[in-house]
């Protein structure tokens, strides 16, 4: 006996303006978890570290952004670019000094230091800056929707999905078209053979830690005037990339983005359709990946043992 | 981290004469008799659990799922089948090994980090099943009502009397685990753990024993859970919480993994340090972290281990 | 060895003769439980604040001082299940006060029952805890009056069509049961409801859904985070212009936290507030605030008014046994700085009293600290509260 009910209001109708509405709405989510798996995958793909800490940097990267608009007097555009800059700078931190301590050991002493590590920060923000949320304003150049003809969408989220866009291009093109793009690649296939060959490795290694930092980071100052900013604002949408890393294939930067999509559609879809499994609708979608292509789409097989 | 661990209670003999009268008389010296149940408790959750992730070597992330599904299950079928403890107990294992069944057939299905984050995932999935599905479980407000039927003529209320139960079966699982651990079942887990490929040359079915282990471990979490829901009188929604998964593997890391003694010692005192430190501090999760996080990097098997090399060995 | 063992015993045995004569003293013992860790602590320190502040001021009772011991369960059913025990054997309080979390309030209340002690909820919203057991009273607010004050003025007031966006678990849906009937009471029409998990960050598609439907009025059966994720996809998405806003619960905190102006004009019910027109409120709040930086919320209010209470049924019960104190708070009115007046009913152990309507001011009409919302309008207590056996329990013996 359950009190719940989901009805259609009278007059409301499935027309193509509201469902894309929904559906730009779900790109935009789709957005953020893009941004977070992107990070999560090319960390794991290069060190082989699951890094659970990456709730707790998209977090962080809130926190900059409100620390640099509320405390410095700074604007949004500082702290969208300052932000993921700090939180890169401080996973390679975390890198250099713990997670390099690790390395000889089985991969999953560093996905619980990460773990720890997660606690740590979170509990740490939660003392610097009181458990209570902190405001953060959808900067005045951004606010309000723009006509796209057929339907009225936020500015902000559009901004969103250009800012994903241009990363995501940025990425593919790095990695498939520099060198140090390249040093990368070698180094998640075989990271013993490129430092065989006179790279350091171990530079590399920190590099891509940060990087994938910065990407956590750059989401959580996207986020930050769209939601309330609290120490644990990372945990639910962790599993949540997790799950996406899941469906797309660890390792694959293509796996990323088309996961991140399908998760974002997924929920924001499934909010429409089928209200009361709008959360479970990713589990059971990741449920049929593992059943029938456990590696995800994109994933590749080495790392999958 | 390849050796073999055969724990053994018979040439720590010595230990036993001052660990016995410490289970035995643990209600009174704790601060109130109920937080040795919940020592107990969860140390039985954490053996079982170094059954799959010491000696078969997978890191589950997902472990409150049993716990939660045996609490839940057991609950129900006190409330609501009015039925005798150990009926209850035993149905909330069978419900719990029957979805072990499921998850552990699909996670297994992938291996390494993989199976971390399927088994996160799972978990995740489990508890919002459980959150919406209140008209079964309470929701949010959890199941209330739990009841302790005696046993024959023993009366359960007391808090005392159920940590004697716990106790009782607590020594059970102790040497139901040891023997698992100890056969040739056990040494092929472990076998598995360090390599394997190579236990697979050898002809070893290994997703049969990784899914046997993970069975295993469940039952100990169902049984856990059972008891937790008759020492609180009701089962919390954050029994099945993935904060509940990471507690069972904090509690095995900075006890020690692969030990069976270690994460039993890590559950109690995480269980102990738990109470004690929030009575001073609002920030003891912050401490937990950090001890957390200096187990994983210093500690490395784990309190346990570590303190009897350094006490025992030095000679 | 075997001479020491019988040393020993016989200290033991001594010690154990002497016990009984340390049992002299016996004050009244009043333990709170509140959330003071975790994210929610901010909203939980008020309540044992405030009844530290009374403790101290009271004065002996049955010519002992009054004891307080304070615990906190970080919001977690499990552990407020454990602090209770804690509390009732080996404190040995008198009666619990407090307790945020509605299954955390269940839980200590059928430990109540089980140690035949008092149990005074005054956080947690549930209405299962009205006429549970003889050992609980319910007081302060909950989920009925809540939802039936929004519902019953709203709807003379501020429009006919409503929306309504619920948090997905046992509250919301209570919330919105309650809501719903007050509404068709009044005639409003409840044009849509979208249920929407707690935790949910991104509201734009239930806002976008709303919007659609366009209603008067928007109510937000949801509290904390979700209020606030709600709210601020409302304004970003314009329908904080066409529609006004209504909370069924809204922290200062949050408030403070989000920034007063994407709150600015919401409505709200509350059991009371700090500025609300009850003799001595003003006093109060400004103790509150010396003693502690901030001004009091309505869960501090209830718990001292809880404390006070307990205590002066204590002194004309004349003793602290169970029972007669229990007796003594029953089918009494009382006034004090959270209720004027206030009744607790025997039949179902509830407290009733004068429920509110709040607004959020704009944020240049708040002249001083944490004053950020004014009252606008009340509903009486029976009309607010739920009728005597509406939930169709009785209350047993002792």
């Amino acid at each position: 006996m359950e009190g719940r009910s989901s009805f259609s209001p009278p007059g409301y109708s499935m027309d193509i303006q509201f469902v894309f509405i929904q559906l730009f709405n779900g790109l935009a989510l789709g957005s953020f978890y893009i941004l977070l798996s992107l990070g999560l995958t090319i960390i794991f793909g290069m060190l082989g570290v699951v890094n659970f800490a990456h709730g707790a940097l998209y977090m962080l990267g809130a926190y900059c952004g409100y620390t640099l608009v509320q405390v410095y007097s700074g604007n949004f555009w500082m702290a969208v670019i300052l932000s993921p800059l700090i939180v890169a700078l401080i996973g390679i931190v975390m890198e250099s000094t713990l997670l390099r301590k690790l390395y000889d050991l089985p991969h999953f002493y560093n996905l619980l230091l990460t773990f720890g590590l997660m606690i740590f920060i979170e509990e740490l923000i939660q003392i610097i800056y009181s458990p209570m949320g902190k405001p953060f304003n959808t900067p005045k150049e951004l606010l309000g929707s723009i006509d796209l003809g057929f339907m009225l969408f936020p500015k902000y989220r559009l901004f969103i999905l250009g800012v994903t866009l241009f990363l995501a291009i940025g990425i593919w093109l790095f990695m498939g078209k520099t060198k140090l793009g390249a040093i990368i690649r070698a180094g998640t296939d075989d990271s013993e053979m490129v430092d065989a060959l006179g790279i350091d490795i171990s530079k590399i290694f920190t590099l891509v830690f940060g990087m994938g930092a910065g990407l956590a980071g750059l989401a959580g100052v996207l986020a930050a005037p769209l939601q309330n900013i609290f120490p644990y604002m990372g945990m639910g949408i962790l599993t949540e990339t997790f799950v996406v890393v899941i469906i797309g294939g660890m390792g694959s930067i293509f796996g990323s983005i088309l996961g991140g999509i399908i998760v974002g559609e997924l929920i924001t879809m499934g909010v429409i359709f089928w209200p009361p499994m709008a959360n479970t609708l990713i589990y059971i979608f990741m449920a049929a990946v593992l059943l029938l292509r456990p590696r995800g789409f994109f994933g590749r097989v080495k790392f999958f043992e | 981290m390849g050796r073999l661990r055969m724990p053994s209670l018979i040439k720590n003999r010595w230990c036993l004469v001052w660990l016995i009268p410490l289970f035995i008389f643990l209600p009174f010296l704790t601060p109130h008799h109920s937080l040795a149940s919940e020592m107990l408790i969860f140390a039985i959750f954490a053996m079982g659990y170094d059954i799959l992730f010491g000696y078969t070597g997978l890191l589950s992330f997902g472990h409150a799922i049993f716990f939660g599904a045996g609490a839940y299950s057991s609950g129900l079928i006190l409330i609501k089948l009015q039925a005798p403890l150990l009926v209850g107990l035993l149905g909330g294992i069978f419900v719990s090994l029957v979805i072990a069944l499921v998850v552990g057939f699909l996670s297994i299905r992938v291996k390494g980090i993989y199976f971390v984050m399927v088994t996160l995932a799972f978990c995740q999935m489990f508890y919002f099943i459980a959150l919406k599905w209140s008209g079964l479980t309470g929701g949010d407000n959890g199941l209330h009502g739990v009841p302790r039927p005696s046993i024959g003529p023993i009366h359960l209320d007391s808090e005392i009397r159920l940590y004697y139960l716990v106790l009782m079966l607590f020594v059970l699982c102790l040497f139901l685990a040891l023997r698992i651990v100890r056969s040739p079942f056990g040494r092929a887990l472990q076998s598995l753990k360090s390599n394997e490929d190579r236990a697979k040359s050898i002809g070893f079915n290994t997703n049969h024993f990784k899914l046997i282990s993970f069975l295993i471990s469940a039952f100990f979490g169902a049984l856990a859970g059972g008891l937790y829901a008759l020492h609180l009188n009701f089962v919390p929604l954050e029994t099945l919480n993935i904060m509940t998964s990471g507690d069972v593997v904090i509690m095995s890391i900075i006890g020690g993994i692969g030990t069976l003694y270690g994460p039993i010692f890590g559950a109690m005192l995480l269980v102990y340090l738990k109470n004690l430190l929030s009575a001073w501090t609002e920030q003891w999760n912050f401490i937990m972290g950090i001890l957390f996080v200096t187990s994983v990097l210093t500690l490395r098997r784990g309190i346990l281990v570590e303190v009897k090399q350094r006490l025992f060995h030095k000679r | 060895m075997r001479g020491k063992i019988i040393i020993i015993g016989m200290i033991c045995f001594l010690f154990l003769l002497r016990a009984p004569y340390a049992l002299a003293k016996d004050p009244v013992k009043v333990g709170v439980i509140s959330v003071l860790s975790g994210p929610l602590a901010v909203v939980g320190k008020g309540e044992p604040d405030a009844i530290k502040m009374l403790i101290e001021g009271y004065g002996p009772l049955l010519g002992e001082k009054v004891e307080l011991v304070i615990k906190d369960h970080a919001y977690s059913p499990g552990l407020a299940v454990e602090r209770a025990k804690e509390l009732y054997e080996k404190d040995k309080v008198d009666v619990i006060i407090g307790c945020p979390n509605s299954a955390a309030a269940l839980g200590v209340s059928d430990q109540a029952a089980k140690n035949k002690k008092l149990f005074i909820s005054t956080d947690a919203g549930t209405c299962d805890l009205i006429a549970r057991n003889p050992y609980t009273i319910k007081w302060n607010y909950n989920d009925y009056m809540l939802a039936t004050t929004v519902g019953l003025w709203g709807a003379e007031h501020l429009g006919k069509r409503w929306y309504t966006i619920t948090s997905d678990y046992a509250w919301g849906h209570d919330l919105l049961k309650y809501f719903t009937a007050a509404l068709k009471k009044k005639g409003g029409e409840h044009v849509g409801n979208d249920m929407v998990a707690v935790g949910t960050a991104d509201y734009s598609p239930y806002i976008l859904k709303a919007a659609k439907a366009n209603p008067d009025v928007l109510v937000l059966l949801n509290v904390g985070k979700d209020a606030v994720n709600s709210t601020k996809a409302a304004v970003e998405y314009g329908l904080k212009k066409k529609a006004k806003i209504v909370h069924a619960l809204l922290f200062e905190v949050d408030i403070k936290g989000a920034g007063i102006d994407i709150f600015e004009g919401d409505y709200t019910a509350a059991s009371w507030n700090w500025v609300a027109p009850i003799p001595g409120v003003r006093k109060f709040a400004d103790q509150f605030y010396e003693r502690y930086g901030d001004r009091p919320i309505f869960m501090a209010a209830g718990g001292y008014s809880a404390a006070l209470q307990y205590l002066e049924a204590v002194k004309r019960a004349g003793t602290k046994e169970q029972i007669p104190v229990i007796k003594a708070l029953l089918n009494h009115t009382f006034k004090d700085i959270f209720a004027d007046p206030g009744f607790v009913r025997a039949e179902d152990h509830l407290q009733l009293a004068k429920s509110y309507l709040l607004k959020v001011k704009k944020a240049s009409d708040v002249k001083e600290k944490e004053d950020y919302f004014e009252i606008i309008g009340s509903v009486a207590a029976e009309e607010a509260n739920p009728p005597v056996g509406f939930f169709g329990r009785k209350i047993g013996g002792f």
